[in-house]
Formats: structure tokens, C-alpha cells, sequence
């Protein structure tokens, strides 16, 4: 048992040298490098190959003919037009979702800033309650979109609580879900949805506040508010920085919200590209059209996405180089 | 004998961040912006429909019709029982197959490496609304072309949550396991174990709880869709989301609108969500922002 196991490694480990350039850097590494298993990757691979990296190819293509209900049936027939659908996006409704998308996920990320940090800075020093506050803290994010949504959408309603209740104040609380207010809707639900994620990647950069700085600022007799800001708060721009820039991905993404809060196709205001996306394919059938204005929204997300890439640490190869 | 218990209240002092009365302040603020709707919507919940109607912040009078009556008046348990069946697929296909990919990639290098991590990360950050427009030509022309009805089926919507879910997961388990020291399994390959029994005997035990959170969170990814439910179901196969937006978007504007019950159908089709986070409490919240992504 035991010579035929060492007879296939030896054999193996022969093939492997021979084959792979690396020869040097794999003997370092020792027994590990010897059998690599890369026949593992084949079914995720395979998989994630079928399902996304095929569906982007074609959505490309899709985006250069024109689909649309007619031609679904036979959609390789459909006639190649080119960069005509872009053409049209950028016409049509596309420049304005595009203005919307980018000054909404940029307002809600800069306004749950505060709220993250004032939590992750209020929850960093126990007390009696403190784990039942953090629990209380993650709620909102917890809970799903779609519940979000639905609930905001009941209270905001023209005879719906919030008018009542602000009727009760004499103010007229008049229509948030048409009309211009609907942007300030979204934003507001956005922010009360999201601001816990600023307060999770918060509360991780705190942790990594040496004790010796406070006891330092202590010595020094600094007042909370000057050590706040000159000295913890340097501590946290590089993990609120990185969640600013998820935090803007993910609101520029957020299809659910706004579908669900408004419904489609949404009111002008709030037509943000997940939307005009959607109800140019799924409404007005027009897939081709479509397609175009989904890639020219990815183009969009490739900005920050490309600069949290350059940032996140991918050499995974180095003991503990978490991010 | 006194010094060091003397020292300890002042060092507690000292990383003190806020004085008392702010710190008081920002937390009540905070709770009470979570809690206020949150009390209202379960208030709400437990009025009749004509109170909440008639604008009752607490009810006139309790009751629990409007959770009894959901069942019939929205299509929750058919959208439960699906949303319940296809994501559990979709929990252990992704927890599996990212689990072994991860650790491919983790603890072996190779041309390309770097190449797939990356894409491991940006594929999260694909727009989904980019992604179902492919999906759903490639499923009705597996219907055109093969004659094989994708669309409106459960498997059908399975494949497309793995579109997310997957890469989801696999990055999760990536950044477990390259936290994980290498040398115990390089003891079990002294002793001449496989690959697979390595893995089977000495990784998966030991990022259980990581494997099991992967699971967990493209288990809410599928549990929180409604773009790809709305369009790649059909009222038999639909989720529990589109079944409650429907239901929420479709009793408005009547003679008496039947917002008790929304507020129900809401808070029960959010309870397996509120469940496993408080029963995975621990896990979850490392995991919240492992990915980044929601």
C-alpha cells in the first residue's frame, strides 16, 4: 500500500518538473507543490465559465443586433446593426439614468458616512447592552431589500403613517413615491438601508487602534473631540475609504429598491439604469437597446471597481495578507 | 497589591472615545431611527386593516387576523416553499463547488491564478440586470431551439442565482482559507493521503463554520432577489419576494387597503432571514463584509 503511494508522487513529481518551468520556486515549497489538483477547479470553473462568462459574450453581441420580440424566436437570424443600439441608448432616456444613478449612489454613500462612523465609534467601548445596541444596529442591513422596500413603500403612501404622523406637526407631507420628491424617497430609504455596512468597516478599523495611542492622547490630556479627529479618526480613513467605494457599487446596482419602492416602469426621477435597463428589455421588449445601455452602466461600475481591484490584495500566497 | 487595580479604571478611562452624555445621545438617536419604523411595522402588523387604515400609530385593538389571513389573500406559501427550495440548492451547490475551487486556488499556483481571483471579485459587481438579459435569451431559446421550457422553472432560476451566488462563495472561502496554516496538511501528506482525502479530512473539518457561511449567504442572496424571480418565474414557481412586492404593489388604491397584512406578509417572509442571522450571529457578521458585497 504504502510503496505504491510513494511510487506514483515520485512519478508524478518527475512529469511535473520536466513539464513546469517554475522547477526552482516548487522545490522551496516542498511536498505541497508536488500533485496539484487542478482537476478541482473543472467543475466551478466549468460552471461559472457556462453561466457567466458565456451569458457576458453574448450579452455583448446581443447589444450589436436588433433584438427584439419579433426576432426573440429567432434570435440568431437577428439582423447585426452595428453600434447602432448604443447610438439610440445615448439618445434616449440613458444620459439622464446614467446623471441620477451616479449623483444618488454618491449622496447616499456620503450621507451614511457619518451615521457609520458616530455608531462604530459609540459601539467601540463596552458597556452593559452593548452587544444588544450592535444587534440592533445591523437590522436594517439584515433585513432584506424587498421587505425594506415593501414597508417604506406602506408608510410612504399618500394616507400612509408618515403623512399622518406629520399631519399631526402641520406639515403636508404631500407625495413621496411620484413626482420629484421620489429621488429624496429613494435616497432616504437607501441611506436607512445601508448605513450599517459603513458601520461594520468601521468598527473593523477601530479594532486596529493600538492601546498605546490612546493612552498616549490621554497623557497628552487631549479633550474627546480633538482625539477623535486627530487621532482615531486617521486610523479609519483607509477602511471607510474602501467602504465608500463598495458602498457606491452597491447603491449604483441596487435594482430591488427602487423597483420595488416605485414599481416600473419608475417615475422619472428615479429612473436609475438598473431600471431603464430592465424596462427596456422586460416592457418594451426592445432587448437589443437594452443590452447596449447594460454595458455602458458596467463600463460605468468598471471605475471604482477597478480601483478597489488595484487595492485589494490578491496575492493570497503570503500568510495572512488578508485585506 | 492595589496599584494594578487601581490602573485598570484608568486605563478603561483613557480609551474611553466619547463622554458619557454624547455617547448616550448617538446611541439613542440611532436606535430610535432603526426602531421607530420597526415598531410601527410590527404595530401595524398586529392591527386590524380598517386601524392601520385609519391612520393608528398604536392599535385600538390587537389582533393576529392579518397573519392568518395572508395565507390566502397573498400567494405566500407557494412563494415561500419555492424561495425555501431553490435556495437551499443553491446553499450547498455553492458552498461545495466554492470550497474546492477555493482551495485549488488558495494553495496551489499556476498560470492564470491571479487572473481568476480578480474575476472572482468583479463577477460580484456585475450588474445583475446585465446578466438576466443573457440568462433569459439563452432560456427561451433552450425552449425555441432544444424545446426544453427553462423559464418558469425551479432549476431554471437555481442556474441563474449560481450566476451570483458562486463566485459569492467561492470568494468567502477564499479568504478562510488562506488564513488556514498550511502545515497540517502538509502532515497529512507526509503520511501519503490524497488530495481529496486532505481535503475531506483535514480542510473541510476545519472550515466548517466558514463553509457553512458561504452556504448561508448564497442562500440570502437567492432568498433576496426579485430581478431574476420576477422575470424567469411563473405565478406557480415564484419566490417569496415577488410574491410579497406583488402582494405590497397591488392593494393600493383599493376601497380599503389591506395594509395590516403587508406589514405580516412582510415580517414573515423576512423571518428565515432573521433567523439564521441571530442563530449565525457569530459567523455572519465577518462574513458581512468579507465579500464587500451584499
Amino acid at each position: 500500500m504504502t510503496d505504491d503511494g510513494t511510487t506514483t508522487t515520485l512519478a508524478e513529481r518527475g512529469e511535473d518538473t520536466a513539464a513546469a518551468p517554475g522547477h526552482r520556486e516548487r522545490r522551496r515549497r516542498g511536498v505541497t507543490e508536488q500533485q496539484r489538483p487542478l482537476w478541482m477547479l473543472i467543475p466551478g470553473g466549468l460552471l461559472m465559465t457556462l453561466i457567466i462568462i458565456i451569458p457576458l459574450l453574448l450579452a455583448v453581441y446581443i447589444s450589436l443586433i436588433d433584438l427584439d420580440q419579433y426576432t426573440l424566436r429567432r434570435w440568431l437570424e437577428a439582423p447585426f446593426i452595428g453600434l447602432d443600439n448604443f447610438v439610440e441608448a445615448f439618445q434616449s432616456g440613458l444620459p439622464n439614468s446614467i446623471w441620477i444613478s451616479v449623483s444618488f449612489a454618491v449622496l447616499s454613500t456620503a450621507a451614511t458616512v457619518p451615521f457609520g462612523i458616530a455608531a462604530a465609534v459609540a459601539t467601540q467601548n463596552a458597556y452593559r447592552g452593548r452587544s444588544l445596541v450592535r444587534a440592533v444596529f445591523l437590522i436594517p442591513y439584515v433585513l432584506p431589500s424587498f421587505v425594506v422596500a415593501t414597508v417604506w413603500r406602506t408608510m410612504l403612501q399618500p394616507d400612509g403613517i408618515v403623512n399622518n404622523l406629520l399631519a399631526k406637526a402641520n406639515v403636508d407631507g404631500g407625495l413621496w413615491l411620484s413626482g420629484p420628491k421620489s429621488y429624496w424617497t429613494l435616497i432616504l430609504v437607501e441611506i436607512w438601508a445601508a448605513w450599517p455596512f459603513i458601520y461594520l468597516m468601521a468598527l473593523a478599523g477601530l479594532q486596529s487602534v493600538d492601546g498605546e495611542v490612546h493612552e498616549a492622547s490621554a497623557i497628552d490630556g487631549a479633550n474627546w473631540w480633538p482625539k477623535l479627529t486627530h487621532v482615531i479618526l486617521p486610523y479609519l480613513r483607509g477602511p471607510v475609504l474602501l467602504a465608500c467605494l463598495l458602498a457606491t457599487l452597491n447603491h449604483i446596482n441596487n435594482f430591488t429598491l427602487p423597483f420595488v419602492l416605485f414599481g416600473a416602469p419608475a417615475p422619472d426621477d428615479v429612473n436609475v439604469m438598473p431600471m431603464i435597463v430592465y424596462v427596456t428589455s422586460f416592457q418594451s421588449l426592445r432587448f437589443g437597446l437594452s443590452a447596449a445601455m447594460a454595458i455602458v452602466s458596467l463600463l460605468i461600475i468598471a471605475i471604482p471597481l477597478f480601483v478597489y481591484l488595484r487595492a485589494l490584495r490578491l496575492d493570497v500566497h503570503e500568510e495572512g495578507g488578508r485585506k | 497589591m492595589t496599584a494594578p487595580t487601581r490602573r485598570r479604571p484608568a486605563a478603561g478611562e483613557a480609551h474611553r472615545l466619547l463622554p458619557p452624555a454624547v455617547l448616550f445621545a448617538v446611541t439613542v438617536g440611532l436606535c430610535a431611527m432603526v426602531l421607530i419604523p420597526l415598531l410601527y411595522i410590527v404595530l401595524a402588523s398586529l392591527n386590524t386593516d380598517l386601524g392601520v387604515a385609519s391612520g393608528e400609530f398604536w392599535p385600538s385593538t390587537f389582533s393576529l387576523d392579518s397573519y392568518t389571513r395572508i395565507w390566502t389573500t397573498a400567494d405566500l406559501s407557494t412563494g415561500l416553499l419555492n424561495s425555501m427550495l431553490v435556495c437551499t440548492f443553491v446553499a450547498i451547490a455553492s458552498a461545495v463547488l466554492g470550497t474546492m475551487t477555493a482551495y485549488v486556488l488558495v494553495r496551489y499556483t499556476f498560470v492564470g491564478r491571479i487572473t481568476i481571483l480578480r474575476g472572482l471579485v468583479g463577477m460580484q459587481s456585475i450588474p445583475g440586470t446585465l446578466m438576466l438579459l443573457p440568462v433569459f435569451v439563452l432560456y427561451s431559446s433552450a425552449g425555441n431551439y432544444l424545446g426544453v421550457a427553462v423559464v418558469g422553472t425551479r432549476w431554471g432560476l437555481f442556474l441563474a442565482y449560481l450566476t451570483f451566488a458562486l463566485p459569492f462563495s467561492t470568494w468567502v472561502m477564499v479568504t478562510y482559507l488562506r488564513g488556514l496554516p498550511r502545515e497540517l496538511e502538509e502532515a497529512g501528506r507526509m503520511d501519503g493521503a490524497s488530495t481529496v482525502r486532505i481535503l475531506f479530512r483535514i480542510i473541510v473539518p476545519l472550515s466548517l463554520p466558514a463553509i457553512v457561511v458561504s452556504g448561508i449567504f448564497a442562500f440570502l442572496l437567492g432568498w433576496n432577489d426579485v430581478l431574476f424571480a420576477s422575470v424567469l418565474t411563473r405565478p406557480e414557481t415564484q419566490t417569496a419576494a415577488v410574491a410579497l412586492s406583488i402582494f405590497g404593489a397591488t392593494q393600493e388604491g383599493g376601497a380599503i387597503p389591506v395594509y395590516s397584512q403587508v406589514m405580516a406578509a412582510a415580517l414573515v417572509t423576512a423571518a428565515p432571514v432573521v433567523i439564521l442571522y441571530l442563530v449565525f450571529q457569530r459567523y455572519l457578521v465577518g462574513g458581512l463584509t468579507a465579500g464587500g458585497v451584499k
